[in-house]
C-alpha cells in the first residue's frame, strides 16, 4: 500500500499541488437485529476505498474512489488537484494549515476479545434470548421487542506530502434492546436499555457487549415500559431537573459538542447544520455555564468512540479544554480552521466516515468532567424535581441556543426520594442559561458513553462519537412542553 | 455516453449464480454505481469541493425463512463471490423471519425512458463549471444588498446507475442524474445578522436557476433586519413550499409507512379511511409524475412503483407497502421498498400535494395575526403515535398582521400535531417555479399553528 500512497502523492505534486494527503481505508462491520422474534437484519459490511486531499492554486480539492488500483489512484489524484485549482479561483487568500509534526507511527484501540473473532452464532443466541424474554414477560402488553448488536472496525493508512505515514486500527462494538408496551386505551410506551437507538457502544472488544448485562436488565426494562402506560403525564411547569447519563450525553452533544466545532463557527455549515453562538470574539469571555461546568474534547480517553492515535490529517490525539469553570475557552478544530483564528495547533478533530469522504471537524469524546457528588446525593439533596432518562426526541436551533428534548421516562423527586413514574417527559431551555443553572454533577455513575449516529456535512456523513457524564442537576427548567403546546386543542 | 447496464447485469449474475451454487433458496442482489460532485460555499468562497465514485453491492440470501446479507464496496468477481459466501454463512445460522414469504416474482415494468431521467449535460459537468456557478451565485447575492456578508451553500450533481436482480426473475436497470443548488445568504448591518434561503433541483445541471436562487436568498436576508421576538401561542401560519415539504417528509415517514403502522408508531393507526385532515388536502406518491425532478419506476427490491393515494379530500387513504409488510397484512406491495441507513422499510419518496389557486400575496392579505415561514430546521418527532413534531423556523420568518407583513421574527420553535394543524387549511397556493424540495408541494395557509418557544425562552 505504501507504494500506492507514493504514487498518489507524487501525482498530486506533479500536477501542481502544494500539499496532498491520501487515506486508504478498509471498514468492516457486523450488524445483527432481532425484532419480534424474527431476524430483522444480519448484515456484514465491507467498504474499501481511498480519498485524496490536495491544496492547489490556494484552494482545497478532494476526490475519492472505491477502486484501489494504480490507474484509478492516478486519475483521482489528478482530479483532486483540478478540483483544488477550481476552488482556488474563488479565494482571495490561499488556504493555510497550522504546522504538524509529520510522523511515521501506528496505533490500535486495545481490546481483550476481538469482536470479529467471536462467532456470530453466539451473538445471535444472546439477542434471540433477550427478544424472547422481553415478549414473554407479558405477551398481552409487550407488543414490540428488538435486540441489536453492532461491531465496527477501520483499518486506515494516512500519508502526506509532508512525510507522514500512519497506520491505525479502530474497533468498537456494542448493542442493546428496546420494547414497546401497549395497553387498551393508552398510548404505546417504549423503554430501551442501556440507551435508545440500538444501545450503547464502546471502543473495546466483545467484553464490552458482555459487560452490558443485557439479559439481567430485561425484566426491569419491560416493567418500566408497562408502568409507563399507566403513568401520569409530565406536568407543565418550571422545576428542578435531574438528567442521567443516557440523556445528558445527547444534551452535551447538541449544546456543547456541535457549537464548539470551529468549522461551523466559521461558517462552513451555515447553509446546512447551522452556525454557532460561541463565536471567536467570546472566547475567554462567555460564561457558558456555572463554575461546576468543565468540558473537554479528548481523543485520548480510553474506550471512547472518539478515541484514536491520529486524526485524518495526521495530527496526534490530544485533550483540549472547551469550557473551564464555566468559561468558554476553546474549540474543536482542524489544521485549516485553527490557522484562520490564529491558534498554534489543531485539536486533532478531523475525521471522515468513509474513505471516499472529505474529513471534517468531528466531535471526539466531549466529556463533562466528573463532579464531586454521588448520584444518590444529588437525588437526596433535591426537595422537588423530576429525573429524566433515555433520549426519545431531540431538536436544537441552528445557533445551538434553543433546544427541546424528550425522554422515554422520568420520575418525580419528592423530598429527596424517587417517586412516581412520569410518561412523555419533555424539557426546553436556552444553552447558557441551562448550563448556568447546573449546581451538581455526580462522579460515581460517570461513564464514557458512545453513539455512532452523529450527522454532519454535505455530502452527509455519520460519525461515531463519545460523551462522558454522570447525573447532573439543573434549576428552573421548563418541562412538559408537549402537553403545554397541545393540551388546549385536545390532542394530548 | 456509455452506460454500465451490461456490466451491472453481468456482476449481478455473478452474485446470483454464486448464491444458487451455495444452495440459497432465494436471493436478491443490487449493485449501484454513483459518480457525484459537490462544491460547498462558505463566506463567499468555495470552502469544500469534492468528487466521489462509489460502487455499492448488496446481497440478500434466504434459506427458507433464514436470511443473511452483506453490503460491500468492492467490485472484483472474487470479492463479489466472497460477499455471497459471507451472506450464506450468516443466513445458515440466522433465526427465521416468520413474516417472510417470498421475494417478488418476475415483474413487468412501465419504464420511464432513459433520456427523460438522464441529462448528458449533468454527466459532463466539470469542477470549472461548478466554480463558474459558484461565482455567479456569490456575485448575484452580493449585488442585491450591500449588507450581504456571506454566501453559503452547495452546488452538486451526480449520475446514479443501478441493477436489481433476484432469483425469481426480477431484473431491472435504472439510471438517473440529478443536481441541486441550495444557498443560505447571511447579511449584517453591524447590529444583527440575518439569513435567507432558497434552493432548486433539476435533472439537467445547466438548468439550475443559480441567479434566481441567489437573489431570492439574498433578498430574504436583506428583508430580515429588525427582528423581534413574539410570545408563544397559536398563530395563523403561511408555510412556503419548503416548509410544507419538510412537514410532509415527517408525515410520510412516520405516518404512511406500513412498517411504522405495524410497529405501533404511526399516528394513522386505526384512522385509515377516516376524514382526519382538511378536505382541501390531497397528498399522493407517484414516481412517474413528470413534475418531479427525482422519478423512478421501481423500488429498492425491484418491484414496480404504483401511484399511491395517501390523503384524498382530507381522508387518510392508503399506507405504503413493500413485499414483506404487504405479505404480513395480506395485501399487494405498492412498490415502495426503501433500503437506507441499514433499514428496509416502505417509504413514499415521490410526494406531491395538490395545488390550489391562491398565492403568497393573497395568503398574506387574508392573515389577521400570523407568521410567514421560509422553512424549518431540525424537525423531529416528539411523539409519532400522536403525530406530534417539533422544529424551528430558519432563514426568514415574518409576523403578518391585518393583511400586511409587519416585521421579521427571531427563530421560533413549533411543537404541534399534524392531526391538529392539518385538520383545517385556509388556502393552498400554486407550485413554485423553483423545485425548492424533492417533493412537489405548494404553499399553504393554516388557521392555527402552535409556537412553543424561541431563542430567548
Amino acid at each position: 500500500m505504501r507504494d500506492l500512497t507514493q504514487i498518489a502523492l507524487e501525482t498530486c505534486s506533479k500536477e501542481g499541488a502544494s500539499y496532498a494527503d491520501i487515506r486508504i481505508v478498509t471498514m468492516t462491520g457486523e450488524d445483527i437485529a432481532i425484532k419480534r422474534g424474527n431476524i430483522d437484519s444480519l448484515n456484514l459490511r465491507t467498504v474499501k476505498g481511498f480519498g485524496i486531499r490536495t491544496i492547489a492554486n490556494g484552494g482545497l480539492g478532494f476526490a475519492g474512489s472505491y477502486d484501489i488500483t494504480t490507474n484509478e489512484i492516478k486519475r483521482v489524484a489528478k482530479l483532486a488537484v483540478r478540483i483544488g485549482k477550481a476552488s482556488g479561483s474563488t479565494r482571495k487568500n490561499p488556504i493555510k494549515f497550522v504546522d504538524v509534526e509529520a510522523v511515521e507511527d501506528s496505533y490500535k484501540t486495545p481490546f481483550k476479545k476481538d469482536p470479529f473473532s467471536v462467532p456470530t452464532e453466539k451473538k445471535i443466541e444472546t439477542l434471540v434470548e433477550i427478544d424472547k424474554r422481553l415478549r414473554e414477560f407479558n405477551p398481552e402488553v409487550i407488543k414490540m421487542s428488538q435486540a441489536d448488536y453492532r461491531g465496527h472496525r477501520e483499518d486506515k493508512i494516512f500519508a502526506s506530502t509532508e512525510g507522514a505515514y500512519i497506520t491505525q486500527q479502530i474497533t468498537f462494538c456494542g448493542g442493546g434492546f428496546s420494547c414497546t408496551a401497549i395497553s387498551p386505551g393508552t398510548q404505546p410506551q417504549r423503554r430501551s436499555f442501556p440507551g435508545s437507538f440500538r444501545g450503547n457502544f464502546s471502543a473495546e472488544g466483545y467484553e464490552y457487549f458482555e459487560s452490558l448485562n443485557l439479559l439481567e436488565n430485561v425484566e426491569k426494562t419491560a416493567k418500566e415500559a408497562i408502568a409507563l402506560t399507566e403513568a401520569k403525564a409530565c406536568p407543565t411547569e418550571k422545576t428542578t431537573l435531574l438528567i442521567d447519563g443516557h440523556q445528558l450525553m445527547l444534551q452535551i452533544h447538541e449544546s456543547c459538542g456541535h457549537p464548539t466545532e470551529l468549522d461551523r463557527v466559521l461558517g462552513t455549515e451555515a447553509a446546512f447544520a447551522g452556525t454557532s453562538f460561541m463565536t471567536p470574539d467570546l472566547l475567554g469571555k462567555l460564561q457558558y455555564g456555572s463554575k461546576l461546568v468543565n468540558f473537554v474534547a479528548d481523543s485520548t480517553s480510553p474506550t471512547g468512540l472518539g478515541t484514536y492515535g491520529y486524526d485524518d490529517e495526521g495530527v496526534k490525539a490530544k485533550k483540549v479544554d472547551l469550557v473551564r469553570d464555566g468559561l468558554f475557552v476553546g474549540y474543536q478544530s482542524s489544521r485549516e480552521t485553527a490557522a484562520i483564528i490564529g491558534l498554534e495547533e489543531s485539536s486533532a478533530g478531523m475525521r471522515a466516515d468513509n474513505p471516499q469522504k472529505l474529513p471534517l471537524v468531528r466531535m471526539v469524546n466531549i466529556n463533562l468532567e466528573p463532579g464531586d457528588w454521588k448520584r444518590d446525593e444529588v437525588i437526596a439533596d433535591t426537595k422537588k424535581g423530576i429525573l429524566m432518562s433515555t433520549n426519545k426526541s431531540w431538536s436544537i436551533d441552528d445557533k445551538r441556543l434553543n433546544f427541546q428534548f424528550g425522554t422515554e421516562i422520568a420520575w418525580e423527586i419528592v423530598n429527596g426520594e424517587i417517586g412516581n413514574i412520569i410518561k412523555s417527559p419533555t424539557y426546553t431551555a436556552i444553552t447558557p442559561e441551562f448550563w448556568g443553572s447546573m449546581d451538581a454533577h455526580s462522579k460515581d455513575d460517570w461513564k464514557l458513553l458512545g453513539t455512532p449516529n452523529c450527522g454532519k456535512g454535505q455530502p452527509g456523513q455519520v460519525m461515531y462519537v463519545g460523551h462522558g457524564c454522570g447525573t447532573a442537576r439543573f434549576h428552573n427548567i421548563r418541562v412538559g412542553v408537549t402537553k403545554e403546546a397541545t393540551d388546549t386543542d385536545g390532542v394530548q | 455516453m456509455e452506460f454500465n447496464k451490461d456490466l451491472l447485469f453481468e456482476k449481478c449474475q455473478v452474485l446470483l449464480k454464486e448464491a444458487t451454487k451455495l444452495g440459497a433458496s432465494q436471493a436478491e442482489v443490487r449493485i449501484g454505481l454513483s459518480t457525484t460532485a459537490l462544491t460547498r460555499l462558505a463566506n463567499s468562497i468555495i470552502d469544500q469541493n469534492v468528487a466521489e465514485r462509489h460502487a455499492n453491492v448488496r446481497t440478500i440470501v434466504y434459506f427458507g425463512k433464514q436470511k443473511g446479507s452483506t453490503t460491500v464496496e468492492i467490485l472484483d468477481d472474487a470479492s463479489l463471490k466472497q460477499a455471497v459466501a459471507d451472506a450464506v454463512k450468516v443466513a445458515k445460522i440466522s433465526p427465521e423471519n416468520k413474516d417472510f414469504k417470498s421475494l417478488p416474482e418476475k415483474q413487468t415494468y412501465d419504464e420511464i425512458p432513459l433520456d427523460e431521467l438522464v441529462s448528458k449535460k449533468t454527466i459532463n459537468a466539470t469542477p470549472e463549471l461548478r466554480a463558474e456557478y459558484a461565482t455567479l451565485a456569490i456575485d448575484s447575492a452580493h449585488a442585491i444588498d450591500k449588507r450581504v456578508k456571506a454566501v453559503a451553500g452547495a452546488i452538486s450533481h451526480g449520475l446514479y446507475e443501478e441493477a436489481i436482480l433476484n432469483s425469481l426473475g426480477v431484473e431491472v436497470y435504472g439510471a438517473a442524474t440529478g443536481s441541486n443548488i441550495n444557498l443560505t445568504v447571511l447579511a449584517e448591518d453591524g447590529k444583527e445578522q440575518t439569513a435567507g434561503w432558497s434552493s432548486d433541483n433539476r435533472n439537467d445541471f445547466t438548468q439550475l436557476q443559480i441567479k434566481t436562487v441567489a437573489e431570492k436568498a439574498a433578498k430574504k436576508a436583506a428583508d430580515g433586519f429588525g427582528m423581534k421576538y413574539i410570545d408563544s401561542g397559536n398563530y395563523e401560519v403561511i408555510l412556503e413550499p419548503a416548509a410544507v415539504g419538510g412537514l410532509m417528509f415527517f408525515m410520510s415517514y412516520f405516518g404512511f409507512s406500513a412498517m411504522m403502522y405495524q410497529d405501533y408508531i404511526s399516528f394513522l393507526r386505526d384512522k385509515i379511511g377516516e376524514k382526519i385532515f382538511d378536505e382541501k388536502l390531497n397528498l399522493w406518491d407517484d414516481g412517474f409524475d413528470k413534475r418531479l425532478v427525482y422519478r423512478g419506476f421501481y423500488d429498492d427490491e425491484g418491484y414496480p412503483k404504483s401511484k399511491l393515494d395517501m390523503i384524498t379530500n382530507g381522508v387518510a387513504m392508503n399506507l405504503a407497502y413493500d413485499t414483506l409488510t404487504a405479505d404480513k397484512d395480506g395485501v399487494k406491495s405498492t412498490g415502495h421498498n426503501a433500503k437506507f441507513r441499514g433499514r428496509s422499510m416502505p417509504f413514499p419518496g415521490n410526494l406531491l400535494i395538490g395545488e390550489g389557486n391562491s398565492n403568497l400575496d393573497e395568503m398574506i392579505a387574508e392573515t389577521k395575526n400570523g407568521i410567514l415561514i421560509t422553512h424549518f430546521h431540525y424537525q423531529n418527532a416528539v411523539n409519532p403515535t400522536k403525530g406530534i413534531f417539533t422544529g424551528l423556523t430558519r432563514d426568514g420568518a415574518w409576523l403578518v398582521k391585518d393583511g400586511e407583513i409587519q416585521y421579521p421574527l427571531r427563530t421560533l420553535r413549533y411543537t404541534d400535531s399534524v392531526l391538529r394543524f392539518f385538520a383545517n387549511i385556509d388556502m393552498i397556493g400554486k407550485y413554485s417555479d423553483l423545485n425548492d424540495t424533492q417533493a412537489k408541494v405548494p404553499p399553504m395557509k393554516l388557521p392555527s399553528f402552535t409556537i412553543s418557544g424561541s431563542q430567548k425562552e
